[in-house]
């Protein structure tokens, strides 16, 4: 008898971990951000008229961007387990600087976008193996990001790379009056959420997240997710880094400064869950579009660098708090 | 007998190795890089990336990370920097016990909150470098009474006034961590939390000391190097979290909490500080340090890793080591 309360009791609290997955909060949870989104927005558009223009959306749209593409896609290495990165910043550099140099040496747009993409991948993938080795991902990638940031620094001197007189500013465009990034933003967004929602890899990601030992023993490669995990994320990388190459035409070893921290909190706003298995690339772009609608209306509203960043750190610890907590609770009444 | 002092210093082996082969080599390698002058070039690096390597390695011994250190040091030199009227201790000391209050504070919601501390300190990251700018108002501010901070350029040998003063601050964190209660509690909730807590371990205070160790060592770092150039920039100490967690790694500090100790902090903080200090004896550029930097980061935890691989056989008790 008293054997096989013991089995139960094991049983619910396996399922205390399984049923906030599926429960009612992680469908709540999109639906908070949005809601924060558009309490954002409703008390913009009252303080601020200038807030519901045109110009002034796309603004908010582009500045999205290139931070919530990025967000996107390092979301699949987040929900896999393997926390962040922290060589956000220098990756999306090494892109921008090498898409940059590849048109100045006389590349044509295709090949040089395919030659970034290929070579962020591999960089991406050795991290990938290495962190699927067993080794902390937080400072693999830390490392990663000193070596990349020294060999790009080296080999450019610390001088502008510039892509030359033939430089088209296609990144900077608009097709039908929507830029370009924000495109790009949307399709890359729609392309990984399914990816992580409707196809075997995306499961297996959020399985292994979740439940790293159940996940093995029920088959699934740990070192495959996660190099995966890592092409796409350095598929992201490289599309940040050539935008804003093509958009700026020139690059140095210090482009992207913010870009790690604006990712990160991107993700964390989102509410994905820092140690995997709970999240989604949506909910990402989503952190980083609420992160961006409130920057904006401190612009608007003449807020200081100083004052913006303090607002945004409190949104972010706000947030957060907040969507753990109501995680725990969750957790707690079942 | 033997044996004990054989694992006694075990832990240490490793970055003393690393340290003296990179100290033999660039010493080889660079004609201008000996003697005492090469002693006191290495000891400068413990006044800024030695204290802030200490706190950082306190959350990480008791299995959190304190990301928001860089930012920390930044708000304590505008700090000290604005409060100079005081004196040079007086302004150093508002600072710090500023930082000291706020890390307790950061410490007690984590541990309240039972938050991840890597979620939490990225938001007061961002959030303490906005105060840095508002209270800087924008812009690199300098001391008016500059003839105050004199004394910080004092030379004792191979001592400076300044690594004087992170050598008793090691020294005492390093009696505190060992020898008292609250600093056994930083070891026993890092190394096995539920067994620590279970077994009478107070859930809040060891976080709320140890976050406000780290965000006070930050603090003092940043307004000791404040005093000793004259300014405090808004932007400054963006990459002090790399420094920092490559030192205390490089040292040996365990990543999964619960292990290492202040001497592991030295260690680390010593090779970081010979390869920077080595390199530009050599004039080589600030990109290139922190390329080696980042290569001993990665040689480092693979050579962790692959031993802790091949000594898991051995002793099952090791696997709670990783």
């Amino acid at each position: 008898m008293s054997q096989s309360s013991e089995e139960g009791k094991k049983f619910s609290s396996v399922f205390r971990e399984k049923i906030p997955v599926v429960g009612s909060l992680e469908v709540l949870m999109p639906y908070i951000i949005i809601g924060l989104a558009a309490v954002a927005i409703i008390v913009s558009v009252t303080i601020t008229p200038s807030f519901l223009t045109a110009d002034n959306i796309r603004a908010i749209l582009r500045n999205a961007s290139i931070v919530g593409i990025v967000a996107v896609a390092m979301t699949p290495v987040t929900l896999s387990g393997n926390f962040v990165s922290l060589a956000i910043s220098q990756s999306a550099m090494l892109a921008m600087v090498s898409y940059v140099a590849l048109l100045g040496a006389g590349w044509h747009q295709a090949p040089a976008i395919l030659i970034v993409i290929v070579g962020l991948i591999i960089v991406g993938v050795i991290q990938g193996f290495i962190v699927a080795a067993g080794l902390n991902p937080i400072i693999t990638t830390l490392a990663a990001g000193a070596i990349i940031f020294g060999v790009v620094s080296e080999m450019t001197g610390g001088w502008i790379v510039l892509a030359g007189e033939n430089f088209v500013a296609w990144g900077s465009s608009n097709v039908v009056g929507i830029p370009i990034q924000v495109l790009i933003f949307l399709v890359f967004t729609v392309l990984v959420t399914l990816l992580m929602s409707r196809t075997v890899i995306g499961r297996e990601t959020m399985l292994v997240g979740a439940n790293r030992a159940t996940a093995q023993i029920g088959g699934i490669s740990f070192t495959r997710v996660t190099v995966i995990a890592f092409v796409i994320f350095s598929v992201g990388l490289a599309i940040a880094g050539v935008l804003n190459g093509a958009a700026f035409g020139q690059a140095t070893a210090v482009s992207f400064p913010a870009l790690t921290i604006d990712v990160i909190a991107a993700l964390l706003v989102g509410g994905t869950a820092i140690q995997g298995g709970q999240g989604s690339p949506l909910r990402s772009a989503g952190g980083a579009l609420l992160i961006s609608v409130i920057s904006n209306m401190m612009v608007l509203n003449d807020f200081s660098s100083g004052g913006r960043l303090a607002v945004q750190g409190g949104v972010v610890v706000v947030v957060v708090v907040l969507l753990d907590q109501l995680r725990r609770r969750q957790v707690m009444r079942l | 007998m033997i044996k004990s002092i054989v694992a006694r210093f075990r832990p240490y082996a490793l970055p003393l190795a690393v340290l003296i082969i990179t100290w033999i080599v660039i010493a080889v390698i660079t004609p201008t890089f000996r003697g005492t002058g090469s002693f006191y070039a290495v000891l400068e690096g413990f006044p800024l990336i030695g204290i802030v390597t200490l706190g950082l390695a306190v959350t990480i011994i008791a299995g959190e990370l304190d990301l928001s250190v860089g930012s920390m040091a930044a708000l304590a030199a505008t700090i000290a920097v604005l409060t100079t009227p005081v004196g040079l201790v007086g302004c150093v000391l508002i600072a710090t016990s500023m930082g000291i209050v706020f890390g307790a504070v950061q410490g007690m919601l984590i541990a309240r909150l039972q938050i991840n501390s890597l979620v939490f300190t990225i938001g007061t990251l961002i959030l303490l470098r906005g105060l840095t700018y508002i209270f800087s108002g924008h812009a690199p501010i300098v001391i008016s009474n500059i003839e105050i901070t004199d004394v910080l350029l004092d030379r004792y040998g191979i001592f400076s006034v300044r690594s004087i003063v992170a050598i008793v601050v090691f020294v005492i964190a390093g009696l505190f961590l060992t020898y008292t209660r609250w600093g056994r509690e930083i070891f026993a909730i890092g190394g096995a939390r539920n067994e620590a807590i279970a077994a009478g371990v107070p859930r809040v205070r060891p976080l709320a000391v140890s976050f406000a160790i780290s965000a006070g060592c930050a603090s003092l770092a940043g307004a000791l190097a404040a005093m000793l150039g004259g300014s405090a920039s808004p932007q400054n100490y963006e990459d002090l979290l790399l420094s920092a967690a490559a030192a205390a790694l490089l040292g040996g500090i365990s990543l999964y909490g619960g292990r290492g100790t202040v001497l592991n902090v030295a260690l680390g903080v010593a090779v970081l500080s010979l390869v920077g200090a080595g390199l530009a004896a050599r004039g080589s550029s600030a990109s290139l340090v922190q390329l080696v930097t980042g290569g001993l980061l990665l040689a480092m935890i693979a050579i962790e890793f692959l031993a802790g691989r091949l000594t898991l056989q051995s002793s099952i008790f090791r696997r709670s080591a990783r």
